[in-house]
C-alpha cells in the first residue's frame, strides 16, 4: 500500500470532480435559459393559439369550480349551449382533487354570437351517502361585445346536507 | 379571503413541499381564487402538471387577468420555476418576495430549500450564500440539515478546518450527529490529521446502531478508519475497525481487502490470505475482489508457494481480460449514444421538475457498471436536465407543426374575408340608413302636425278614408239639392252615416297616435341599433385587414423562433448527452485502466516467478 499514490489520487478525483462540476454547471445555465425561452415561446404560443381560435369579441369561456365539495364527488359535466351538447368531460380523481383545492378548470371554450344564450350543465357523480347523483343548472346569459367568461360552481348547502350548483358570469 | 401576508406564507410553505405533502397541507385550506385564470393555474399545479401551469400563469400575467391574485400568482410562479428546475429564474422571484416583509419561518425555510438546491447542482457559492441568510428560524431537523449541508460545502471546497469547526459545535444526539462525526472524521483524514480523526471514527466505530443506515454508517466509518490508519503505516491498529465491519454488507469486501493489507504489512502472509480468499468467490465487478485476486498470489509467493502463485496470476489475467472486453463493449453502447435514449424512450416526459429521480438505470449490461454513478448529483441532474431538454424538444416539435397549421388557418380566413367583402360592401351600399333616419323624423314631423290640428281624418284607415270620401262626394251630388222629401230623407242618412265615422275617427285618434307613436319609437330604437351596427361592421372591416395583418406577422415571427429554439435545443441535448456519457465512460474507462494496471501487474509478477523459477532450474542442473 502507498499512501502518498493514495492522497495523489484522491487529489486528483477531486480535481477531476471539480472540473466535472464545472463543465455541469456551464450546461445547467445553458439548459436554464433554453427553459426560459421555450416557456416565453409557449406563452406567446399560447396566446397566439386562443386570439386565432376564439377572437376576444366571440370568445365565451366555461370553467368548472368547486367550494369544498363534502356532499358531492365530481364524475363529469356535460355542457349544453343553446340545446345543443359542446362539452362532455370526464374528471380523473387528479383532476376532481385539483379542484377541491381551489383549482378551475376551463372545461370549454366556445365562439358565440352577441346577444342571449342558453347554457345547461349536467353534472353526475356521487352524491350524499355515496350515491349516483345527476343535477342539472341552466342560465340564460348575454353575451355582450368582449369575452365572456361562464363559471359553473359547485358548492355545498350544508343546512340541507346536499350540493348545490351555482352559475356565475364575468364580464 | 385570507390576507395577503397569510396567503404568501401559506404558498411558500406549500411551494416546498410540492409534491410530497401537498395534499395534507392544503386539501383542508382551499385559496379562494378571484381570477379564473389563476383558478385555472392552480388547477394544473395541483396536478404537478408544472408546465402547462407555468404557460398559463405567463399568458395571463401577459394578459393582465390575475390582478387579484398578483402576490401570490408571483410566489406560485417562483415555486413552479423550482419545479420545473428552472432555479436561477426561481430564486429571482424569491429573493425579491423575501425583501419583503414574510415570517422568519417561512423566510427561513426559503433559503434553505435554495440552498439545498443550488448545492444540488454545483452552485457552491450560491448556496452558501443562501444559507448565511438564515436566521435561527428553522424547525430542528431542517436546521440540522441546514448545519451539514454548510459542512459538506466546505469540506467540498477542501475548507477541512472550517468543516471541523462548524461541525464541531454540534450537539445533537440524533443520527445527523453521527453524521456530523463521520463528515468531520473525513475531513480530518483528508488534511492529513489521522490521530484526531482516529478518536473520532473510533468512536463511531463503537456505537451500538440502532437501525439499518447507523450500522451501514458504523460500517463505513470503520472502514474509513481502518484506511486512514493503513496509509499512516499503522497496520496493527488498522485491523481492528477494519474487522468490525460486517462480513456481509456493501463495505464488506474492502474491509477483507485491508484486513489482509494490515497482515501483509506485518508479513504475516498466512493469515493475509484468509480474508483474501474469501473475497475469491465474489463479484469481480468489486475493485476489493479485483485487488484481492494479485494479493492472493503475491502472499502465496512471499509464502514460497511458487507454482500456485503462478496459477492465480495467470487466472487473474485471464478474468482481467474477460472482463476489460466487457467493459470496452459497454463503452462502445454508451458512446452509441443508444443508451440514454433508451431510458429517455421508456420514460413518460408528463412529469417534468425538480422531484423526479431516476431510480434503476434500464436493464442491461451497463446497469452493473453504473448502478452508483445514480447516487451522485452531477449525473441525476445531468440525467434531469436530459429529460427536460427532450420534452421541451418535443413541445417545439408539436408547435412547429401546429404552427403551420394556424398559418393555413389564417391564410384561409383572409381568403374568405376577402371573398365575401365586396358582398358585403353591396348590402351595405343598397342600405340607405341615412334616408330611413329622415324618413322617420319626417314621420316624427308629421305627425306632431297631426296631433296639433287634430287631424282625426289623417289617421283613418284606408276603408275608412275611401269611405269618407264616398260620403263626401254623395253630399255634393246635384240631386240632394232638390226640393223634395226623398232628397231631404236622403240628405239626413248621409248626415247621420257622416256623424257617426266623424265621432269613431274621432274617439280612435289617441288611440291610434298613441299607436303610431310606439311604433314609431321602435323604429328610431332599431334605427339606432342598426346605426350602431354600421359602425361596428365599419369598425371591424377597418380593424380586420390590421387583425389579420398582426396575427400573420406573429406567425411568421414565431415560426423561425420556433425553429432557432429548437435547434438550440437539439445542440444542449447533444452536449448534455456527451457531458452524461463523458461520466459514465469515464467511470467504466477507470474501472478499465484499474484492470489494465492490474494486468500489468500480474504479468509482471508472473514474469518475476519464471524468472526465479527458471534461475532455481539451472542452479538444480
Amino acid at each position: 500500500m502507498d499512501a502518498g499514490a493514495a492522497t495523489a489520487d484522491a487529489r486528483m478525483m477531486e480535481a477531476r470532480e471539480a472540473e466535472s462540476r464545472e463543465q455541469f454547471r456551464s450546461l445547467d445555465q445553458d439548459v436554464q435559459s433554453l427553459k426560459k425561452e421555450v416557456l416565453d415561446l409557449n406563452r406567446d404560443l399560447f396566446l397566439l393559439e386562443e386570439e386565432l381560435l376564439f377572437p376576444a369579441n366571440s370568445q365565451v369561456a366555461f370553467f368548472i369550480s368547486m367550494d369544498v365539495g363534502e356532499y358531492f364527488e365530481l364524475d363529469s359535466v356535460t355542457i349544453k349551449i343553446d340545446g345543443k351538447e359542446v362539452a362532455n368531460y370526464l374528471y380523473t380523481e387528479r383532476e376532481a382533487d385539483a379542484l377541491i383545492r381551489g383549482g378551475v378548470h376551463r372545461v370549454h371554450m366556445a365562439n358565440l354570437k352577441t346577444g342571449d344564450h342558453e347554457l345547461i350543465a349536467i353534472f353526475t357523480g356521487k352524491g350524499p351517502h355515496v350515491r349516483d347523483y345527476r343535477r342539472g343548472a341552466t342560465i340564460n346569459f348575454d353575451k355582450g361585445i368582449g369575452a365572456k367568461y361562464v363559471e359553473l360552481e359547485i358548492t355545498d348547502r350544508v343546512k340541507k346536507q346536499q350540493p348545490e350548483f351555482v352559475i356565475k358570469e364575468w364580464e | 379571503m385570507p390576507s395577503g401576508r397569510s396567503i404568501l406564507s401559506h404558498l411558500l410553505f406549500l411551494v416546498f413541499l410540492t409534491p410530497v405533502a401537498l395534499g395534507a397541507t392544503s386539501s383542508k385550506e382551499p385559496i379562494v381564487v378571484q381570477d379564473p385564470q389563476y383558478g385555472e393555474v392552480l388547477f394544473y399545479f395541483y396536478q404537478e402538471d408544472y408546465f402547462p401551469a407555468l404557460v398559463r400563469l405567463l399568458a395571463a400575467r401577459k394578459q393582465e387577468q390575475l390582478t387579484n391574485h398578483a402576490d401570490e400568482a408571483e410566489l406560485l410562479l417562483g415555486g413552479m420555476y423550482l419545479s420545473y428546475g428552472h432555479h436561477l429564474e426561481a430564486a429571482e422571484i424569491f429573493e425579491r418576495l423575501l425583501a419583503n416583509n414574510v415570517d422568519g419561518d417561512v423566510r427561513d425555510r426559503t433559503w434553505f430549500f435554495l440552498a439545498k438546491i443550488w448545492y444540488q447542482r454545483g452552485y457552491l457559492v450560491k448556496a452558501r450564500e443562501a444559507l448565511s441568510y438564515i436566521q435561527n428560524d428553522l424547525p430542528d431537523n431542517l436546521q440540522r440539515e441546514a448545519l451539514m449541508l454548510d459542512a459538506q460545502i466546505l469540506i467540498d471546497a477542501g475548507e477541512y478546518d472550517a468543516a471541523v469547526a462548524k461541525l464541531r459545535n454540534w450537539k445533537g444526539r440524533t443520527e445527523w450527529a453521527s453524521y456530523a462525526k463521520f463528515n468531520i472524521g473525513v475531513a480530518l483524514v483528508r488534511s492529513g490529521r489521522v490521530d484526531e480523526a482516529a478518536a473520532l471514527l473510533n468512536e463511531l466505530g463503537e456505537m451500538d446502531p440502532f437501525n439499518e443506515e447507523l450500522t451501514s454508517l458504523r460500517d463505513k466509518a470503520n472502514l474509513a478508519l481502518g484506511y486512514a490508519l493503513l496509509q499512516d503505516g499503522q497496520p496493527y491498529a488498522a485491523r481492528s475497525p477494519l474487522q468490525r465491519v460486517r462480513l456481509e454488507g456493501p463495505f464488506s469486501n474492502k474491509a477483507l481487502l485491508g484486513v489482509g493489507w494490515a497482515d501483509a504489512e506485518m508479513d504475516n502472509f498466512n493469515r493475509a490470505l484468509v480474508p483474501w480468499m474469501e473475497l475469491r468467490g465474489r463479484d469481480l465487478l468489486d475493485s476489493a475482489v479485483q485487488e484481492s485476486m494479485l494479493a492472493i498470489p503475491y502472499a502465496m509467493a512471499k509464502l514460497d508457494s511458487i507454482s500456485q502463485a503462478a496459477d492465480h496470476y495467470l487466472n487473474a489475467i485471464e478474468a482481467f481480460y474477460e472482463e476489460s472486453n466487457r467493459l470496452d463493449s459497454t463503452i462502445s453502447h454508451i458512446e452509441s449514444g443508444e443508451f440514454f435514449d433508451e431510458f429517455i424512450a421508456n420514460d413518460p416526459l408528463d412529469g417534468t421538475g425538480w422531484y423526479w429521480r431516476l431510480e434503476e438505470l434500464p436493464e442491461g449490461p451497463e446497469a452493473r457498471y453504473l448502478f452508483h454513478l445514480l447516487a451522485t448529483h452531477e449525473f441525476q441532474e445531468g440525467l434531469k436536465n436530459y429529460r427536460d431538454l427532450s420534452y421541451l424538444y418535443r413541445n417545439l416539435d408539436t408547435w412547429q407543426q401546429n404552427i403551420d397549421v394556424y398559418a393555413n388557418m389564417l391564410e384561409t380566413r383572409i381568403e374568405a374575408y376577402a371573398e365575401r367583402l365586396p358582398r358585403v360592401e353591396e348590402s351595405l351600399a343598397s342600405a340607405d340608413i341615412d334616408g330611413m333616419v329622415a324618413r322617420k323624423l319626417e314621420f316624427d314631423s308629421t305627425l306632431n302636425n297631426i296631433e296639433e290640428s287634430h287631424d282625426w281624418l289623417a289617421l283613418a284607415t284606408q276603408s275608412e278614408f275611401d269611405m269618407w270620401g264616398e260620403i263626401t262626394g254623395l253630399e255634393s251630388t246635384p240631386v240632394l239639392r232638390e226640393e223634395i222629401p226623398e232628397a231631404a230623407e236622403v240628405g239626413d242618412k248621409i248626415d247621420l252615416i257622416k256623424g257617426v265615422l266623424q265621432w269613431q275617427l274621432e274617439r280612435d285618434f289617441k288611440d291610434r297616435l298613441w299607436r303610431i307613436r310606439r311604433d314609431l319609437r321602435q323604429t328610431g330604437a332599431a334605427l339606432v341599433e342598426t346605426q350602431r351596427s354600421r359602425r361596428q361592421i365599419d369598425q371591424t372591416m377597418r380593424q380586420e385587414p390590421l387583425r389579420f395583418d398582426g396575427l400573420s406577422d406573429r406567425v411568421q415571427s414565431l415560426s423561425p423562433r420556433i425553429e432557432s429554439i429548437k435547434m438550440r435545443v437539439e445542440d444542449a441535448l447533444s452536449r448534455q448527452r456527451a457531458f452524461l456519457q463523458s461520466i459514465a465512460t469515464g467511470e467504466l474507462q477507470a474501472q478499465k485502466d484499474r484492470l489494465d494496471v492490474y494486468t500489468i501487474q500480474a504479468r509482471f509478477a508472473l514474469a518475476a516467478i519464471y524468472d526465479i523459477a527458471a534461475t532455481a532450474g539451472e542452479e538444480s542442473e
